[in-house]
């Protein structure tokens, strides 16, 4: 009965918060008060696929979603982002019947990578992706291997890991562990010998710490390690990219299926091949997974076209306090052969809390954009003299950047100059005061 | 002249290595000849060779492993340290310095000694903090990001008070040591280019002179807007 009234009133709830446009963890939030255990209480389904990591979860979830659903499964997945305990419970309930059985075929939690140790202990996940581990809101989460420790503990004995080979830090979880599904990426015609970063967070192994050896880089300190002393390595892939042109925007996994790219990244491939791997498990054949993937556009709305006057331009979201999510927009940028001009905004840190740190600009690797195919760079926003400050260390000519404090003015002079591209980079927290001003299309 | 960034690939986590670049601008600028040298675990390094020494911010494990090389460099360190040489430590590496540190499970390791304070570690939760510090040897306060899993007791010589932000350990209004010309500090990051003016208090210890501010036009403002938004958010 207890239960009963419990996923009625988280039922109720969440309807009247859909009706008033409010959040999804109030409902999980008093059905956690009314019966702490209800998580346990629950039938739960054959899948329970959860993702973590620093970058990527909510786009690789949304990915699983689609191809999960086009090929006929039914998914309930907490699409709102709210992953944390009480979303997660929202979702759970909200996805049940009245006598606890969750309806759907497969559940898919995006999860907190800080917080997934509470929600786990009552939801077990039986797949479980990370994704990778990155400095990402260092504010909050101390450093990756801060982050790692509070990820271990999120994982109980009887959950399959899906992990990223790639990045060393998150292999970790997979060492003395049978059940592991590894994905990763074969040597790339995008790969480099040596690092391309600020910082080397791949330079000691994080199993021994002894010095690490890289026989190629996919990004930054992602690619295929060797620590020089205690043999930890780069485990080989079930899942694999086996090749991919970033110019062409092509990429092929397994050696046999093709994707088109609506979204020329290496990011987004590891996100694709991340959703393939998933599905794969879950039975769907490779050539339908590649045929729901071909210009597959993420409808979290992260890269969103518009016009300045008569200029045209791209917006690539990227996190602040994230620097390889930067770092990934500045290459889309500097690859683009037509040549661009840039504009980068810092105006509040973060949308969720407050902080005026911006030490992570120094980890961010402006020198992407020391670039034939840029032209000007436009600095914006209420840290714009940090930013400035950072420019001034990197290999750009300072004749092509120009800082404004105030964003409109940034737009306005963007509206004045040439008639090349425009690749505008910022975060979720200062991406509304940018569109406000431009048209959207 | 010559700096010092000692460990700079491990003890690197908030973009630290800013110190050392603004620093070395600074010093080119105002007529100086001035390059930095980096050097890590196992390398060679006599101190007696630099004009200023800077350590960044590590994680807990990396720290550990610091501790153990660089206490075979304690002697070298304390004399320049003693001679009034100029060093900041950022973060948790001037934790180094003290009589020891405790991790998260209870182990305790000798510190360098250097100074008598002791320090605790936890892993239940990350202590982070914008920070607005003063004190008697700079004429403004300091801003800047507090991020650390410990608490240190026991330090004699603060180096500043807090305003707003994270003392030394719960409660306390006290932040960071400073001795001679040595300056360490739980601020992590680029600390002297979010702070010019602190920037130009070593580089006028090492230069014997002001140095030429022209190149600190921007963390100039850069700095006043940091101060205003710390100040007026609560």
């Amino acid at each position: 009965m207890k239960v009963f009234f419990t996923i009625l009133i988280c039922k109720l709830l969440r309807f009247v918060g859909g009706l008033v446009g409010k959040g999804s963890s109030l409902p999980g939030q008093v059905a956690l008060k009314l019966c702490p255990d209800i998580l346990g209480r629950v039938q739960l389904p054959e899948f329970i696929i959860a993702v973590t990591g620093s970058n990527g979860k909510t786009s690789t979830v949304e990915m699983i979603a689609h191809i999960l659903m086009k090929n006929g499964k039914t998914v309930s997945w907490n699409r709102e982002g709210s992953n944390q305990i009480e979303g997660v419970t929202t979702l759970v309930l909200g996805s049940s019947t009245l006598s606890g059985k969750v309806k759907s075929d497969i559940l898919l939690i995006e999860s907190d990578e800080r917080f997934a140790r509470y929600t786990f202990k009552y939801i077990k996940p039986t797949h479980y992706v990370i994704t990778n581990l990155y400095r990402d809101q260092l504010t909050r989460n101390g450093h990756p291997e801060w982050v790692y420790d509070a990820v271990a503990d999120s994982i109980y004995d009887g959950t399959k890991l899906i992990l990223n080979a790639d990045d060393p830090l998150v292999s970790r979880f997979g060492l003395g562990r049978e059940d592991v599904i590894w994905f990763g990426a074969d040597r790339l015609s995008s790969d480099t010998d040596t690092l391309v970063s600020a910082y080397n967070d791949g330079a000691y192994c994080p199993v021994c710490k002894a010095p690490m050896e890289y026989s190629i880089y996919h990004y930054n300190h992602i690619g295929h390690f060797k620590c020089t002393k205690c043999g930890y390595r780069r485990h080989d892939t079930e899942y694999t990219i086996t090749s991919v042109d970033l110019d062409e925007g092509v990429m092929e996994i397994d050696g046999k299926y093709r994707i088109t790219l609506a979204l020329k990244s290496l990011y987004n491939i590891y996100n694709i091949l991340a959703a393939y791997t998933v599905s794969r498990i879950v039975g769907i054949d490779g050539e339908r997974i590649a045929e729901d993937m071909c210009d597959y556009v993420l409808k979290n709305g992260r890269v969103i076209t518009f016009e300045i006057g008569n200029r045209r331009g791209t917006l690539l979201t990227s996190k602040h306090e994230n620097s390889i999510s930067y770092d990934q927009s500045l290459r889309v940028a500097s690859a683009y052969k037509d040549g661009c001009d840039v504009l980068i905004i810092v105006d509040a840190v973060s949308r969720k809390y407050f902080t005026s740190d911006v030490s992570w600009l120094w980890d961010i690797d402006f020198d992407l954009l020391a670039s034939p195919n840029v032209g000007e760079i436009v600095l914006a926003g209420k840290y714009v003299n940090d930013l400035g400050m950072r420019f001034s260390f990197t290999d750009i000519p300072q004749e092509k950047i120009s800082l404004f404090e105030q964003i409109p003015e940034a737009v306005d002079h963007l509206d004045n100059g040439s008639g090349r591209y425009i690749y505008a980079i910022t975060c979720f927290s200062d991406k509304g005061k940018f569109l406000a001003k431009v048209k959207g299309e | 002249m010559k700096i010092l960034h000692l460990y700079y690939d491990i003890m690197n986590l908030y973009g630290d290595y800013g110190n050392v670049s603004v620093l070395e601008r600074l010093l080119s600028q105002s007529g100086a000849d001035c390059g930095v040298v980096k050097k890590s675990l196992g390398d060679k390094v006599d101190f007696g060779e630099y004009d200023f020494v800077f350590v960044g911010s590590g994680t807990e494990k990396n720290q550990k492993l610091v501790l153990e090389d660089l206490s075979g460099r304690a002697e070298g360190l304390k004399e320049y340290i003693e001679a009034s040489k100029p060093a900041l430590f950022t973060g948790n590496s001037f934790e180094l310095l003290g009589k020891s540190i405790t991790d998260c499970s209870g182990k305790a390791y000798d510190g360098l000694g250097l100074f008598g304070f002791t320090t605790v570690e936890q892993n239940k939760k990350r202590l982070t903090s914008d920070a607005i510090l003063e004190s008697d040897f700079l004429g403004k306060p300091l801003v800047g990001f507090i991020n650390k899993c410990s608490e240190i007791s026991g330090v004699e010589n603060h180096a500043f008070t807090v305003r707003r932000g994270l003392g030394d350990n719960d409660g306390a209004k006290t932040e960071g040591i400073k001795y001679n010309n040595f300056i360490g500090t739980h601020l992590t990051g680029p600390v002297l280019v979010k702070n010019p003016h602190f920037a130009e208090y070593f580089a006028e210890i090492i230069l014997g002179k002001r140095p030429d501010d022209g190149c600190l036009e921007l963390a100039k403002k850069g700095y006043e807007v940091t101060l205003r938004e710390l100040n007026s958010e609560n």
